[in-house]
């Protein structure tokens, strides 16, 4: 008995740990924060650098056809 | 060059929309009926017993009444039609015949059909819906709309005479107006042209701003003197441009691009004459009115037609008349806060110059340019840029 | 025993209050919003506790529920592989990385301050969104050849302009899917995360694109000018809908997508019974086009499904607006009611709609049964005119916290007011020609003279005294009305409040500006004093 109890209080342990540590992060905005000063600035270089095809290189075809039914 | 005759007494009937001739043909019993775009077709309002008068509010500089209704945030042509008719500038208009075919006039088509403008008790305005397509489905749609908001309005109203018959009648008036504009028309693409884009200007916004009948004398004689009219000695100019672009209905921006060294020898841009003076072709067996129908979408290069092949056959278009008219360079103009222009202005310049090897000026305007310096500089520098290339080219094949 | 001192009552008092606040949430006017705010960043100090109930209920329900269904969708709509899709997706554009992150805050921005019932129904109307946006994203990934998606999907995946309608699409739904160009790209990214755009509408400019056109078409154009839009389908269908702008994007648009282009046009007098027949034949065009590039047939039953469904959408709707219209008890806010119902009209029949009406339908009906004043603190009930500003759709709850202004309904609402028929094929495609033409923005804005003006109608019929004007300082058919709104308000004596802005772009006009303006009037015209001084003014320039 007391060897199953022992793994279920654990596991509650953790994720009674787990949930408190996610209120934290919920209450105080840290994911919000996160996101603002970490991932988003990290991103954006990111994209900034990215090497992007100039879409005006592309051709410009007249001969297109005439759709009408 | 010599004079035209006419040109004086036409930059006169170009000064208000209201003019001498749109004055004698209203004391004669006939109605006159506004319309502001291509798509509203001319030939439809020149019936018998009424005639046709394309808006223009010349001279309009600063629209401020206008503006309190509309904002100052839109076309200034659509306000400046606003301030005008606020002023009561076209009081003598019996009707409106209005298109939804840009954002800003047809909103002041709008504010004519709901606010108490006009003061003739008789007046009133009719909107036609007009397909963003030349498809069968659209030309049948347009034919429909036409019969219902422009013919039988008119004969309802005004017990205009809108047969079958009566059509053919305005449409051969109609295209001999084509014909003789056209053929005017046809000596700017001469090496040497003998007449200018802004004397051309004058000539076909007279022929959409008066009464066809009223203006086709001064027609007939223009093309027979054109027959005749000898070039400068020594040319004032020193490239050839066509321009394409938003509404334009000033010819004071045609000659300040001449004075600049660039004879317009091309007009395609709204209240131009490419595309707008083709005749109408009625095949045996076609009713009038379909024949009119076909024409006005099938002729009309207008940006707000949607499908692929067209939005892209535009640019050819342009490029086709550069070349049939001996154009060394485009200018391609939009008003500010046109939207189609803008996008239309934006591609032309950048797909004309590389597929077609046009070197292109594109510029945004005012309906009144009122900052002619700006413009002067710009084309100045483009008439440079366009000369210099000419040099080089002839260079490499004299190289050659 | 003593009797307690005066000390003790004020502690006593004191500690009740406490408690009262820590189990309640505070009153309405001490709730001090406005110094929960990091400077410029809008991000919280600490997020605002509403009372243990609702702030478990945000913290169980609406943030740990939404987080992990922002996973879980991922795999429901893509399968196991679906993170995996994502993260490629959010390392190749940034319209997705930059959006898609910091969703929770655009919750927190749109919730603030909500309590009870008002908070749960707002919040699945959030989630719908939310919802609906991965599957469209998840299918634009797992379809897109940039990223190495299927080419089997690519073949069975339509592109088509936001303003077209979800609906045209039906007959395929069994088969194929049908995923706008913009509405994620553009629309959403506006809401959740208004730096993004901006990159979008600079690059249309930098080729050399007046500053002037609707900055929406300008943004639209700019995506394509950037490469961001993913390579999922084979052909596209565009439409003229809602303006000039919106035309002249197609064309720039055309250029860079390079492949089969079916163009529906509606007709602009959609009044006219004359047009009915040219628009319906448009959309039997279209479906013919799809027929041919697609090889898969049409079905008339799928149509009459999916239709028969977004009938019942309608259904709730109206029930929705009965609630609003003339009671107190309506849970959803002004944010929610925009959103939700501009995204699910002009996207059709989806499973999650269905989902979030049904909880909807309960928190409405408990409302209604127990008679809960849903926003107790409204002085003034609003309605909101014209097209809205993106980056600020959430205006709203803070005038409501501020002010107690409640903004009861929108135009954008009302826009799509019919169901459609389906007993025969002739009546199905008269309906849909008409809910087509009423497309976003048109029926009573750019393009609907006789029908902006059911804006009086509506007030009364919403019980509104006020009206929230949007001034979109660069929609050119809403500008051209100007002064005729200026008159009739006048004439009508109505209390009007002008919100310029220029709908994705805060930089033309910032969303304190607009709070700015809002305030000038509460105090100056109307002469009343804030229910939360806190947030009359803050600096959130930086925020998302």
């Amino acid at each position: 008995m007391k060897s199953v109890l022992k793994p279920l209080l654990i596991l509650f342990g953790i994720l009674s740990g787990l949930y408190i540590v996610l209120f934290v992060v919920f209450f105080f905005d840290l994911d919000g924060k996160a996101l603002f000063y970490g991932v988003e600035p990290f991103l954006k270089n990111h994209y900034d650098r990215m090497k992007r095809k100039d879409p005006l290189d592309m051709e410009y075809r007249t001969d297109t056809e005439k759709y009408e039914y | 060059m010599k004079d035209l005759k006419h040109l004086i007494e036409m930059e006169d009937l170009l000064q208000q929309a209201h003019n001498k001739l749109v004055k004698e043909a209203r004391e004669e019993g006939r109605k006159a009926i506004g319309y502001t775009c291509y798509f509203m077709p001319e030939v439809l309002l020149d019936l018998e017993g009424c005639f046709g008068v394309r808006l223009r509010a010349p001279n309009c500089t600063t629209p401020v009444m206008a503006t309190y209704y509309m904002s100052g945030r839109t076309c200034h042509f659509g306000r400046s039609l606003m301030e005008r008719a606020l002023e009561g500038g076209y009081n003598f208009l019996d009707a409106q015949m209005a298109t939804e075919t840009c954002t800003v006039t047809c909103r002041f088509q709008e504010h004519l059909q709901r606010m108490d403008i006009i003061q003739n008790p008789d007046f009133f305005v009719e909107f036609t819906d007009v397909p963003f397509k030349k498809t069968e489905n659209s030309v049948e749609h347009y034919r429909k709309q036409l019969q219902a908001h422009v013919l039988d309005s008119l004969h309802e109203k005004y017990g205009i005479d809108t047969s079958d018959e009566a059509l053919l009648k305005a449409i051969e008036q109609h295209n001999e107006v084509c014909r003789l504009v056209s053929e005017i028309g046809s000596y700017r693409k001469l090496d040497v042209p003998t007449i200018t884009g802004y004397e051309f200007a004058v000539i076909q916004l007279t022929t959409i701003t008066c009464p066809k009948d009223k203006i086709l004398p001064m027609l007939r004689e223009t093309a027979e003197e054109m027959k005749t009219r000898k070039p400068d000695l020594k040319p004032t100019w020193k490239v050839k441009v066509c321009v394409a672009g938003a509404e334009n209905d000033d010819p004071d921006f045609i000659k300040l691009i001449e004075s600049c060294g660039a004879l317009v020898v091309a007009d395609r841009y709204c209240y131009g004459s490419l595309p707008g003076r083709e005749e109408i072709v009625v095949q045996e067996g076609q009713s009038p009115l379909d024949a009119i129908a076909r024409h006005y979408l099938n002729t009309s290069c207008c940006p707000r037609f949607m499908p692929q092949d067209i939005m892209r056959g535009r640019k050819q278009y342009i490029a086709d008349l550069c070349k049939e008219y001996n154009a060394d360079g485009l200018i391609i103009e939009s008003n500010k806060f046109c939207e189609y222009w803008s996008y239309e202005r934006t591609i032309d310049a950048l797909v004309i110059p590389r597929d077609y090897d046009i070197p292109t000026c594109s510029i945004e305007k005012e309906y009144i340019n009122s900052a002619s310096g700006q413009l002067r500089t710009r084309f100045q520098a483009f008439v440079e840029s366009v000369e210099l290339k000419k040099l080089h080219s002839r260079k490499g094949a004299d190289d050659v | 025993m003593s009797k307690p001192t005066v000390n003790t009552k004020a502690f006593l008092g004191r500690a009740k209050k406490i408690a009262s606040d820590f189990w309640n949430g505070k009153p309405h006017e001490e709730r001090r919003l406005g110094d929960l705010y990091c400077d410029k960043t809008g991000l919280y100090k600490h997020r605002e506790w509403r009372g243990v109930k609702d702030t478990m209920y945000y913290f169980n329900n609406i943030w740990l529920y939404n987080y992990a269904h922002m996973i879980g969708d991922m795999v429901k709509y893509s399968g196991p592989k679906g993170p995996v899709v994502f993260l490629k997706g959010v390392w190749r554009y940034r319209w997705l990385g930059q959006t898609y992150l910091p969703v929770m805050h655009w919750f927190d921005r749109g919730l603030e301050g909500m309590r009870g019932e008002t908070l749960r129904a707002s919040a699945w109307h959030y989630r719908a969104m939310v919802s609906e946006t991965i599957r469209q994203f998840m299918r634009m990934l797992d379809a897109d050849q940039k990223t190495g998606g299927s080419k089997e999907l690519y073949d069975k995946t339509i592109a088509h302009d936001e303003t077209v309608w979800g609906g045209i699409f039906y007959p395929w739904r069994d088969r194929m899917d049908d995923v706008p160009l913009q509405m994620i790209p553009y629309f959403v990214t506006c809401h959740v995360n208004n730096h993004v755009v901006l990159n979008y509408i600079d690059a249309a400019q930098s080729i050399g694109l007046p500053g002037d056109p609707c900055p929406m078409c300008q943004a639209e154009a700019g995506i394509f000018l950037q490469d961001d839009v993913p390579e999922y389908y084979p052909i596209v269908i565009t439409s003229n809908e809602a303006c000039d702008g919106s035309v002249g994007t197609s064309v720039l648009q055309d250029w860079m997508m390079n492949r089969p282009l079916f163009a529906m046009p509606q007709p602009m007098q959609f009044d006219d019974p004359l047009v009915q027949e040219h628009c319906a034949k448009e959309i039997e065009e279209c479906w013919k086009f799809i027929e041919e590039q697609t090889g898969e047939p049409f079905s008339w039953d799928e149509l009459k499904k999916h239709l028969e469904r977004q009938n019942k959408l309608q259904e709730f709707e109206w029930e929705k607006w009965e609630v609003a219209a003339n009671t107190d008890y309506y849970p959803i806010n002004g944010v929610a009611q925009a959103l939700y119902r501009i995204y699910q009209s002009q996207d059709g029949d989806r499973d999650i709609w269905h989902e979030t009406d049904a909880r909807v339908k309960k928190i409405l009906e408990k409302c209604v049964e127990k008679k809960i004043n849903t926003f107790p603190k409204t002085r003034h009930r609003m309605i909101a005119w014209s097209c809205a500003p993106l980056y600020y759709s959430h205006w709203c709850t803070w005038a409501y916290n501020c002010w107690g202004l409640n903004c009861v309904i929108n135009m954008d609402s009302l826009m799509f007011n019919m169901t459609i028929r389906t007993d025969t094929y002739e009546h199905t495609l008269q309906d849909m020609a008409l809910y087509h033409e009423w497309a976003p923005m048109r029926r009573m804005a750019v393009g609907g003279m006789h029908h902006i003006f059911e804006l009086w109608e509506y007030m009364e019929k919403f019980h509104c005294d006020m009206v929230m004007m949007y001034d979109q300082l660069q929609c050119k058919g809403m500008q051209g009305v100007h002064g005729l709104f200026e008159d009739e308000f006048r004439a009508r004596n109505i209390h009007a409040i002008w919100m310029p802005h220029a709908l994705p772009d805060k930089r033309t006009v910032s969303r304190s500006e607009i709070r700015g303006i809002i305030n000038d009037y509460m105090t100056t015209i109307m002469h009343e004093e804030p229910l939360d001084p806190t947030l009359l003014e803050f600096d959130d320039s930086e925020g998302w």
